[in-house]
């Protein structure tokens, strides 16, 4: 038995340990073709995955007008970043991407490029296609690329006020865009991904915004104004289909949100509006019962409140109804009916309209009226008329929708608003609102009217000019003013109301030399109706057709 | 017997293991495959963005505007309205359909 065992292993063992053998080399050798595979391919998905990591970006909701046309969306856009690690020459890196990268410092490159313990810089973000393939060229080791969303804004300064601006790493910093992060949320993405959600469909129109900005660019030539600002809300909703501010700004431009130059007039600075607040001060003394529109006031003397006199442009030597205080815009007039009305009616009044709490928008707090430290007899008496109370222009057209759309309340948004409009709060008389509606038309209809220029055959135009001197230092500055003229349309039944502010105008083609709203300011509106109205689906009226 | 069942045994062994293989293989074809796929879609959905982003740059409204009023066109006056024919304010009667 012990011999047996002992015995040389037989030919066939020796052949099935030869094939144990052979199996585990196998399985050896395909163990040790995959760690090879790997250490040559896997490499760059490991580096891939710290990255990750490091860099986050936002992808973004289309933002488009009430017709669904593109305001603002994203596309892909390669954005150079280093490894400073794997750069071998610094130096060289710092001056070839300076030269086909306009505005990249070499010096600062080549500082960001020192620290050898860091494995990620950016270079530069959202490079042009052109760019990105001219640094491509260049072959230099330690440069990649990385596609990542790029905001864009195909209409440019059309609406760079209302859309804002974001930050490179594709976040809102300024106007809409800010607003969308801070309501709707961002998805943070890899790459270069679409958002999954839909669009924000603004309020805003298009055609009518690039017809109201176009406008007033002429405006501003032909007036040589410093800047110009006009708004078109939705009367009964309260949505904004147009509004722009001269001068613009360009959202494809970094930082030009910050710019001082730029503002954006209609919500961001408070101004004292003149004579169109005596719509106002007219709608409070009818709403209270204290007037009517046939009530007589004698306004043939200036007003006087110690040192101060209140006194009428053009003194009109008779008393004048009410109807006539509104027509020929008389401050001594409009100064009386405050006057009647008093102090803590007329705070209540203008409350209840919305003008004295701040209000906010979907581009963030409108600036807060300015009030007076005192609000008491001259005040009272010089608010009538529109001065001592410096308001934003939207928070003005906010009330000003109130008189004409039958006294209901409506908040500013620059949202399309599904629904039902009319579902304000009651705040004004419809009865109250039909005079302001009748006699806004009929200071665009009467030869004598102040806001004759802005009539459009068809469609029933109705305002009130305003025109108000700018403070300057010790006083107010009689050449420069605001001309301002807050109109609606169509005015038996008001769809639109329009508010147009031109800064410091000039004399010009037309006005023989006169500054004021009703030359200048009036005209613009006409000219703005005339374009938005087809546009907007207003059908005009009264005027022949072709059969 | 019991040799020939561990032969059958090994067989399968060696079997299974070529099937799982096989199926590996496959897997990863078919993942290599969305990947390309998931690639192609980025691709075609960046390029949709850019075309859309271009389509809207080129047919902005003052561009629009500028080579309108190069034909002589201008905006719509209140005047060039015109009546709809009598028979366009008809809707078609419920009989009238398909005769």
């Amino acid at each position: 038995m012990t011999g047996a065992a002992l015995a040389p292993p037989a030919a066939s063992v020796r052949l099935r340990l030869l094939a144990v053998v052979l199996a585990l080399g196998l399985a050896m050798a395909a163990v040790a073709g995959q760690l090879l595979r790997l250490g040559v391919s896997g490499g760059a998905s490991g580096r891939v995955a710290s990255l990750e990591t490091v860099v986050r970006t936002f992808a973004r909701p289309d933002i488009v007008d009430r017709r669904g046309r593109i305001l603002a969306t994203d596309v892909a856009a390669n954005s150079l970043y280093a490894d400073p690690a794997v750069v071998l020459d610094r130096d060289e890196v710092a001056e070839k991407l300076s030269r086909v990268l306009p505005g990249l410092e070499a010096t600062e490159l080549r500082a960001l490029l020192a620290d050898r313990n860091r494995r990620f810089v950016w270079i530069r973000r959202g490079l042009s296609p052109r760019e990105a393939q001219r640094v491509h060229d260049l072959g230099l080791p330690g440069l990649s690329f990385r596609r990542e969303p790029k905001r864009v804004y195909p209409v440019g300064a059309l609406v760079g006020h209302i859309v804002g601006q974001v930050n490179p790493d594709n976040r809102g910093i300024a106007g809409l865009e800010r607003h969308i992060d801070e309501t709707a949320g961002l998805e943070a993405v890899s790459g270069a991904s679409p958002p999954l959600s839909g669009p924000i469909r603004l309020a805003l129109d298009l055609g009518a915004q690039h017809a109201v900005a176009d406008e007033l660019r002429l405006a501003m030539q032909r007036y040589s104004a410093t800047g110009a600002s006009a708004v078109v809300m939705d009367a009964r909703t309260g949505e904004i289909v147009a509004a722009a501010s001269l001068p613009q700004i360009d959202p494809n431009v970094a930082g030009a949100h910050l710019d001082p130059a730029r503002p954006d007039r209609l919500q961001s600075g408070v101004y004292e509006l003149g004579s169109i607040l005596k719509a106002l001060t007219v709608a409070m003394s009818l709403e209270d019962g204290l007037a009517t529109l046939d009530k007589t006031y004698d306004v043939t003397k200036p007003l006087t409140f110690g040192r101060h006199q209140i006194r009428d442009l053009h003194p009109p030597g008779r008393p004048l109804t009410v109807r006539d205080i509104f027509l020929q815009s008389s401050n001594v007039g409009a100064a009386m009916l405050g006057l009647e009305a008093g102090t803590s009616r007329q705070l209540v009044f203008f409350a209840r309209m919305g003008l004295l709490e701040p209000i906010r928008t979907e581009l963030g707090p409108v600036a807060p009226p300015l009030l007076p430290e005192r609000w008491d007899g001259i005040e009272t008496a010089t608010i009538s008329y529109g001065h001592g109370l410096a308001l934003a222009p939207l928070q003005f057209a906010a009330a000003a929708a109130i008189l004409v759309n039958g006294g209901r309340r409506v908040a500013p948004t620059y949202l399309r608003r599904d629904g039902e409009p009319g579902q304000g709060e009651v705040v004004l008389k419809p009865e109250t609102s039909a005079a302001i509606r009748e006699l806004m038309r009929l200071n665009v209809t009467m030869a004598h009217g102040t806001g004759r220029r802005a009539e459009v055959a068809g469609y029933r135009v109705g305002g009130k000019t305003g025109t108000a001197e700018m403070p300057g230092v010790g006083g107010y500055r009689e050449k420069s003013v605001i001309s301002s003229f807050v109109g609606a349309f169509p005015m038996d039944e008001p769809r639109y109301l329009v508010l147009v502010s031109l800064f410091e105008p000039q004399s010009g083609e037309g006005t023989s030399g006169g500054i004021t709203a009703g030359l200048n300011a009036a005209p613009v509106t006409g000219a703005i109706v005339t374009r938005i109205a087809p546009v907007l689906g207003i059908l005009p009226r009264g005027i022949p057709v072709a059969p | 017997m019991g040799r020939m069942f561990a032969v059958a045994a090994g067989l399968a062994a060696v079997g299974a293991a070529a099937a799982v293989y096989a199926v590996k293989q496959e897997t990863r074809r078919v993942e290599s495959e969305v990947h390309a796929l998931e690639r192609a879609i980025e691709r075609a959905e960046s390029d949709i963005a850019g075309l859309k982003a271009e389509r809207y740059w080129l047919g902005r409204p003052e561009r629009i505007d500028q080579l309108s009023r190069e034909q002589g066109l201008g905006p719509i006056h209140p005047t060039q309205y015109v009546r709809p024919p009598p028979a366009a304010k008809q809707s078609p009667s419920a009989r009238g359909v398909g005769q």
